[in-house]
């Protein structure tokens, strides 16, 4: 056979206890931003976070997704009292608590809307909703430069997680540049009204999904933190054990 | 058997009810803490405070149900390593959370 063909595997791809690779460290430290500088991220550096995203993998290779960049100070800022706005006219329909409504109504209209919305309307958005109608928390962080993706809906079996996979390939492209990025689910409000529809021409087969906020950190927000150990079943050899992943094995 | 019971399954837990949410801890070492309210800032859940004026200037925990999600966030940005977030939060019922454990840092197995 040609030597010159094919460079041998290692057999171990990576020693026990060795020093994380420069990819893992980035998966490792990344954390989301929510203080952003005001400076504005290059133009090359955005389009090749979007190289990122185009080369990740989906479903089919189907690629169900469209990058929307914005980098308009204005219109993120319109964005952000449009989402503002709408959480403002959840808080008041659903939050017994704040509601001037009173305390029954909003409870049983939250009590009907957690059971049809469970995960959008987990504890953690729920509270979320009302930080932002209180104006304490921003949705898009102001970010200098966001990065909507549309879900397409004709994509291969699940586009919504291909959209997911697509969009943490750029995150992790933007962090081993230094840039901090953040999530922002909350891009999906934008789909109430015929306002940023049009706009951003988002019809049949597009879909809000997602959207990742881009920028300079400020601050130094990456480092390696403390996370809940994850148990993980495990079969080998035809039996099945219990992994503790992160922490000690326990032998049963 | 089913990981959770039926009545765990139906009930949806409300928000604000300790008796069986647990919210997410943060531990504040008030001694290496000089108040500079960077992790206040950057809390996606608003749950840390700052109070005190000069020397006694600190980072506080909300003390009525903190919307900490034990991100750890506030840990990674902390110059000083004076916050740790070491307690989960968990809402019961249905929001339970399965087969997590306690924190620890990445391991390089």
């Amino acid at each position: 056979m040609d030597e010159t063909a094919v460079a041998e595997t290692p057999e171990v791809a990576a020693p026990s206890g060795d020093d994380w690779n420069p990819v893992e460290r980035v998966i490792l430290e990344r954390r989301s931003v929510r203080k952003y500088k005001d400076r504005q991220v290059p133009e090359n550096v955005v389009r090749r976070i979007l190289e990122a995203g185009r080369f990740s993998p989906s479903a089919g290779n189907s690629q169900p997704w469209k990058f929307v960049v914005i980098r308009d100070r204005e219109m993120i800022d319109e964005m952000e009292r449009h989402v503002v706005r709408w959480c403002r006219l959840f808080r008041f329909f659903l939050d017994w608590r704040s509601s001037p409504l009173g305390r029954l109504v909003p409870w049983l209209m939250a009590q009907v809307s957690i059971r049809v919305k469970r995960n959008q309307l987990h504890p953690i958005p729920f509270g979320a909703i009302c930080l932002i109608a209180e104006g304490k928390l921003k949705a898009f962080h102001g970010a200098p430069t966001v990065i909507l993706i549309l879900e397409d809906r004709r994509g291969v079996s699940r586009p919504q997680v291909d959209v997911g996979v697509c969009g943490q390939n750029m995150v992790l492209a933007a962090h081993s540049m230094g840039l901090g990025t953040c999530w922002v689910g909350f891009v999906e409000l934008l789909k109430y009204g015929l306002k940023w529809r049009r706009k951003f021409g988002v019809e049949f087969p597009y879909r809000f999904c997602e959207a990742i906020c881009l920028g300079y950190p400020y601050g130094r927000p990456d480092g390696m933190i403390e996370r809940e150990v994850m148990e993980v079943d495990w079969y080998e050899d035809g039996a099945k054990r219990s992994v503790c992943q992160g922490g000690k094995d326990v032998t049963a | 058997m089913s990981l959770l019971s039926w009545r765990e399954r139906l009930t949806i837990p409300t928000y604000d009810n300790e008796e069986y949410a647990t919210t997410g801890r943060l531990f504040i070492d008030h001694e290496l803490c000089n108040g500079c309210g960077v992790c206040a800032q950057i809390c996606p859940g608003k749950a840390i405070e700052i109070r005190g004026e000069g020397r006694e200037k600190k980072a506080y925990l909300e003390e009525v149900f903190p919307q900490c999600m034990s991100c750890n966030d506030c840990a990674a940005i902390c110059e000083r390593d004076a916050v740790t977030a070491a307690v989960a939060y968990d809402f019961g019922y249905y929001f339970k959370k399965l087969n997590r454990g306690e924190f620890r840092k990445p391991v390089p197995y």
